[in-house]
């Protein structure tokens, strides 16, 4: 294989697929990358079995070839040489990358033992990738990252009446998304995708416009432009989610998001080892605070609408900033029912996304 | 054990020189021998120390550590505040959380959280090749062996299979078949495990511990 790229449309393919590859692969062999070379398409490839990102980009194509190279230390090499044409060439003995005045000869890795997943073979639907852009923003991070609980680390997506449904929870708190519209999955059908591989979704759809999905039993892939991802499916049930959406909450605060997110961003500096921030709603509006013993304490006042009877709420403030921070709209409201029950915060004026959140007990 | 809490000066002497001015300070002296001088802050890394092998000569003024490499700890004794000797016995060593070990208790006393109807035969139950965790028998009489990670990764499949192979060889055992329990168990490992014939279980760790969190969840 020999090819000739330019240094920053080589860094960005090996970077995409390098986020696929892992320092402790179940396979010697996952931890490089495969490019392959067929004509002036290259594609380089990176895996960990359980995500598998592909890329590919247009080159200056010499000969043709396949080669597994160690992922980290071919992109540090490439991201390192100096701006203009890299040289790649596994022709001989060692794979050789050069640029300019500089030379590097790398060991390789036996291409023939890089296991290439299988595709996902069924119908392929076609998604807007605006929407499912900002739906992912919105859900993913309140997925789980404890592998011990692997059903919370997925996202699920349902088919709903109209378009396709984002759920996702990690037990503390619950992120909710309809994309009206989007059907891209039959009436009834659920899947459960790693949040991981939604990650590097949501990272890859930058400005696209669609995204083709193929689902198969235990796989889904998803095409992006010249990106492609495959992703093993988690099985198991998700918990009920419909369950835990609790209806008439008598207690409703209306705030402006920026005001909110801007004060707890200034308390939380004193809700240090865990402490909460508490929320103290009532007629004159809210009063937030935060308390951490041997550090000290903050409060701020703030004008907000609220409905219902006083009441004082605490929460884990990075959870509450991240429901703000992934809620539309300038005006958010957060219905609660006591200081012990989940509270609903939604975006005014629309019904496509809730973020539910458990409260912190305090004594 | 002996502690020494003195007024007291040090000098080092070896691949370099280093002298440690007067000042109150606690002076250990190992059982295995080694010597440590500690001031009073810091977590746990001494102000100088002289591991074991040495030889330490004690007198009123002066104790002085040395060496087979040369080294030369002179530690000269001001004022003795406190000077005491503890038999502290045999350390037992770090206890880590042993969430592995754990969970074989765990599960050895209560087998039906892996399967319904499993009756534990024996807990380490030896092999020629090793110890497989657990020796069970199912509802049916046959025999199932229970290798049980914190991680279900291949290689814990790979030791259960060389297991199952030992143990198909024993005429009292013919038939045995296996399951890998982990609190998680990989995709891969799952697959792998499939393919021979191998059952695999998750199990909730803190849910045989019985333990409630005092934090309020969703579910």
């Amino acid at each position: 294989m020999k090819f000739r790229c330019e240094r920053d449309i080589l860094v960005e393919a090996l970077g995409t697929a390098g986020r696929a590859a892992t320092t402790r692969p179940a396979l010697p062999v996952l931890s490089g990358l495969r490019l392959s070379l067929e004509g002036d398409r290259l594609e380089v490839t990176g895996s960990d079995l359980d995500l598998t990102i592909s890329t590919t980009v247009e080159v200056a194509g010499a000969e043709d070839g396949v080669a597994v190279l160690p992922a980290k230390l071919v992109g540090d090499i490439v991201r390192n040489l100096e701006p203009g044409a890299v040289e790649l060439d596994t022709s001989g003995e060692r794979p050789r990358i050069s640029a300019g005045r500089s030379e590097f000869f790398l060991n390789a890795i036996p291409a023939d033992e890089y296991p290439l997943p299988s595709e996902p073979q069924g119908e392929t639907v076609v998604l807007g990738a605006e929407h499912l852009a900002d739906g992912l923003r919105q859900v993913v991070g309140a997925a789980s990252t404890d592998e011990s609980r692997q059903i919370l680390t997925g996202v699920l997506m349902a088919a709903e009446a109209d378009g396709l449904r984002l759920v996702s929870t990690d037990s503390y708190r619950l992120a909710f998304r309809d994309l009206p519209g989007n059907a891209a999955l039959e009436q009834g059908q659920h899947v459960l995708v790693p949040s991981r591989a939604l990650q590097e979704l949501a990272r890859a759809l930058g400005d696209a416009s669609e995204v083709r999905l193929t689902l198969a039993e235990q796989m889904a892939s998803f095409e992006v432009g010249p990106l492609r991802l495959v992703t093993r499916l988690i099985k198991g049930d998700f918990p009920d989610y419909e369950k835990l959406i609790p209806s008439d909450m008598p207690n409703c605060l209306t705030v402006e998001r920026q005001t909110l997110q801007d004060a707890i961003r200034r308390v939380r500096l004193m809700a240090r080892e865990n402490s909460p921030i508490r929320l103290s709603m009532g007629p004159d509006g809210l009063e937030l605070r935060a308390i951490t013993q041997d550090v000290g304490e903050a409060v701020e006042e703030l004008d907000a609408k609220y409905d219902g009877e006083p009441l004082t709420v605490a929460f884990n403030p990075d959870y509450l900033m991240n429901g703000l921070e992934v809620s539309p709209g300038e005006e958010v409201s957060l219905e609660t029912r006591d200081a012990q029950r989940p509270a609903v915060l939604r975006s005014t004026g629309s019904t496509d996304f809730l973020y539910l959140l458990m409260p912190v007990r305090v004594g | 054990m002996r502690l020494l809490i003195a007024r007291c000066s040090v000098d080092y002497d070896g691949r370099l020189t280093a002298h440690l001015p007067e000042a109150t300070r606690l002076l250990m002296v190992k059982a295995d021998g080694c010597v440590a001088i500690h001031a009073d802050g810091g977590a746990y890394k001494p102000l100088n120390w002289m591991n074991a092998p040495n030889t330490l000569v004690c007198t009123d003024e002066e104790w002085v550590v040395t060496n087979p490499k040369g080294e030369r700890l002179t530690i000269h004794l001001h004022e003795v505040l406190s000077d005491s000797s503890h038999d502290l016995g045999v350390d037992p060593g770090l206890q880590k959380d042993g969430v592995e070990a754990h969970l074989q208790v765990l599960l050895a006393g209560n087998p039906s959280a892996i399967a319904e109807g499993l009756t534990l035969v024996r807990r380490e139950f030896p092999t020629d090749i090793g110890p497989v965790d657990l020796l069970c028998r199912d509802a049916e009489g046959q025999a199932v062996a229970v290798e049980i990670k914190r991680r279900g990764e291949i290689d814990g499949v790979e030791q259960l299979t060389r297991y199952l192979e030992r143990m198909e060889r024993d005429p009292a055992l013919r038939g045995v078949r296996g399951v890998f329990v982990a609190q998680v168990v990989k995709p891969q490992a799952r697959v792998l495990a499939e393919s021979r014939g191998i059952d695999w279980v998750e199990v909730d760790y803190d849910g045989l511990r019985g333990l409630e969190s005092d934090e309020l969840r969703l579910f």
